[in-house]
């Protein structure tokens, strides 16, 4: 049974939604849909803990700091149009308050494709239920349809857009402060995720929430110091290097399907509760510590040396370094880079059958894939070294990162110039991409400006040069032009 | 899953007694039937919960053992008989020592088990050392609902601290009940909040429903 309900908005507009008997229910608030599900009405749990603490941060959000919103329209400072639309399908921010019948918020319904469609489970009728990232991250995976599971790419490429996501929110102060399977929703079928529940961010200068955290999420320090008076020095509450916990177990849920802290280590033989405590909170140890073995699985088919050595260093940060010792766990924008050079790395495995289908090749001396243990059967692996100038030093090189090339690649300007990021706001027109024919590779130049051949020759867009192992050019004549030496093996 | 993951062993202690036939008992098996579809829906419920059945009339019996949610085969419930709330309260105590993992020096312990309790009139047989042994010993965390106008909440307080009460037996209030009954599940296996000690969170009775003091 349902009935309609009006909610009205701080700005005077009045709203419909459907009120239904028992409406979804998270730790801090329900939820009702609009009619046409197009958006949600959600009223708090504890309408009496609603303070003005609580509405000024909310407006906050909802204004000054929104990035899913243009500044001309009072979203964030310095957002266009152009960044606010990448943003709102990032986000699933809340647009208005409700001021009646009791305070609440209004947020757009979830993207389409975050909701099981028909044919996601044998076993399971999902269709329609959310996608919430442990669906595919535990052993519930079992239960679905190897075209919901997507593969390695698209879970590097869900991790990078989180790490953006998360990177923006840091930019402007912001910290998410709840940040779990739960809020997270991800398609690993598109590589695509999305991030809920922005209710309970921690906005600079105003008074932050009280959010516990989520199970496995939670930093160590917050759970150690959960018992304390939230007046008390020690306590240790939610904020952007809480995020980079969540953010690193996230990343490291979605590319191994497993926890990096829940091992086999028994911390309390008390009670499960204790023992819980202990390892997510004080004792927390990372299952592939490398100097400590008590925590790990007997079996690890794959760990984070499988990487590579850029996301091996940042796992490594996260949870040995920086486990214990939050001011070294790496930035938001530390993985969003680290991950986007990963990306250029990924090749395919010859294994058709392969589940995870691509793999990170690091090591171009042994090309294996991790997953299936196939060598790969590649006629030749192709690499680019891009070198960036050191700034003062003219004609002074220093290698940056590395594209793995086949047939068909292509290069932006982020692999052309070196201060150019493969973030939010970078050109993402095709520069020049990579031909392989009868056997002869080249690169061939679609639009980018002040291309040099190996002997220093201009070459326009349109013409190409013949590559072989040991060439050596520059993308671009120009400012923080990349040097590229090809190895061709 | 793994070697080392933890279960929430939940127990459903269901009255069968003859005031439960006709309408209520087709509404606890629908609501049975409700709650497993719910809980299988949510992935950490999924993950983590396992659901035993124990009903209760002129005897006591455990239906479902202890079982994962995929695996759950929905229990044949009929009404008539007595109350015999003592003799549940005594095999629940049994059950859980028996099915329950211990935290041990070499085995991960499952999560303290959820318990809850329906029944609609006052107890038949001798209830209160089973009742006191659970007090005594807490081995769960023990939610009690007392349905309809005939329930005896004085007894359910002798066995836990948390007593709900519904008025009414209807078809709605007990569908009410079970879905309560799913969001605690869902809310505990997802808060499942490593404060040792700490009481667990549940989400608040649905409307009509009174917390006994």
């Amino acid at each position: 049974m349902s009935r309609i309900g009006e909610a009205t908005l701080a700005d005077g507009r009045k709203i419909p939604y459907v009120i239904t008997d028992n409406p979804p229910r998270g730790g801090m608030k329900y939820t009702y849909f609009a009619p046409d599900k197009s958006y949600v009405v959600q009223f708090f749990n504890e309408p009496n803990k609603v303070d003005r603490n609580m509405t000024a941060r909310l407006e906050a959000i909802i204004g000054r700091y929104n990035p899913t919103v243009s500044e001309a329209k009072g979203g964030a400072i310095g957002n266009d149009e152009k960044l606010a639309s990448y943003f709102a399908g990032r986000f699933c921010w809340p647009t208005d308050l409700v001021v009646s019948p009791e305070f609440g918020i209004v947020s757009p319904a979830y993207p389409k494709s975050f909701f099981f469609g028909e044919n996601a489970s044998q076993f399971l009728d999902l269709k329609g239920k959310d996608k919430k990232s442990n669906w595919f991250t535990s052993s519930n995976r079992r239960f679905l349809n190897k075209s919901e599971l997507g593969d390695f790419r698209s879970m590097i490429q869900m991790s990078l857009l989180l790490a953006r996501s998360i990177r923006r929110l840091h930019q402007a102060g912001l910290a998410h402060s709840d940040l779990s399977n739960n809020n997270v929703l991800i398609d690993p079928k598109s590589g695509n995720c999305v991030v809920i529940d922005i209710d309970s961010l921690v906005v600079p200068g105003l008074f932050p929430p009280e959010v516990a955290g989520t199970r496995g999420y939670i930093a160590p320090e917050v759970l150690s110091t959960m018992e304390l008076d939230r007046s008390d020095p020690r306590r240790m509450i939610p904020s952007s290097v809480t995020d980079l916990h969540a953010l690193a177990v996230l990343i490291y849920e979605y590319l191994f399907c497993r926890h990096p802290l829940m091992g086999p280590k028994i911390f309390s033989s008390e009670s499960a509760e204790k023992d819980d405590y202990l390892g997510l909170g004080p004792m927390a140890l990372f299952i592939e510590n490398p100097d400590d073995d008590s925590n790990r699985p007997s079996v690890l088919k794959t760990t984070i040396k499988d990487l590579g050595p850029i996301l091996e260093k940042l796992f490594l940060r996260a949870f040995v370094d920086g486990l214990h010792n939050p001011p070294l766990r790496p930035s938001a924008m530390e993985w969003e880079r680290g991950l986007v050079k990963t990306w250029d790395l990924l090749h395919k495995c010859s294994n058709p059958d392969c589940e995870k289908k691509w793999f990170v090749l690091y090591d171009v001396n042994n090309p294996v894939c991790p997953f299936c243990g196939t060598r790969i059967t590649d006629k030749n692996i192709v690499r680019f070294e891009l070198n960036s100038e050191v700034r003062g030093h003219d004609g002074e090189w220093r290698k940056y990162s590395e594209l793995d090339v086949v047939h068909n690649t292509p290069l932006f300007k982020w692999h052309m110039y070196s201060n150019v990021f493969a973030d939010e706001k970078a050109d993402k027109a095709l520069q020049a991409y990579v031909c392989c024919h009868n056997g002869e590779w080249f690169l061939i130049n679609r639009s980018a400006e002040g291309m040099l051949s190996p002997q220093g020759n201009p070459v326009p867009a349109g013409q190409a040069i013949r590559l072989t192992d040991g060439t050596m050019f520059r993308a671009s004549r120009h400012e923080r032009g990349m040097l590229i030496k090809v190895k061709i093996i | 899953m793994s070697e080392f993951s933890r279960r929430l062993p939940v127990y459903l202690l269901l009255d069968i007694s003859g005031s439960m036939a006709g309408d209520p008992i087709e509404a606890v098996r629908h609501g049975v039937r409700a709650l497993i579809s719910e809980l299988r829906g949510d992935p950490q419920a999924l993950e983590t919960a396992y659901l035993s059945v124990i009903t209760f009339n002129s005897s006591a019996r455990q239906v479902t053992p202890l079982t994962e949610l995929m695996l759950f085969k929905e229990p044949q419930l009929s009404a008539g008989g007595a109350t015999a709330l003592g003799a549940a309260l005594k095999l629940l105590s049994e059950c859980i020592k028996a099915e329950v993992r211990k935290s041990t020096e070499t085995q991960k312990g499952d999560w303290r088990p959820l318990v809850f309790i329906l029944t609609d009139g006052a107890p038949t047989d001798d209830w209160r050392e089973a009742a006191a042994e659970l007090k005594k010993t807490k081995p769960a965390n023990i939610i009690a609902c007392a349905a309809g106008a005939y329930a005896d909440t004085t007894v359910l307080k002798e066995i836990t601290e948390c007593v709900l009460m519904m008025n009414t037996l209807s078809a709605g209030d007990l569908a009410q009940f079970f879905a309560w009954v799913s969001s605690s599940v869902k809310m505990s296996s997802k808060s499942l909040d490593s404060k040792p000690g700490a009481n667990i969170e549940l989400p608040p009775p649905p409307q009509g429903f009174v917390i006994v003091p």
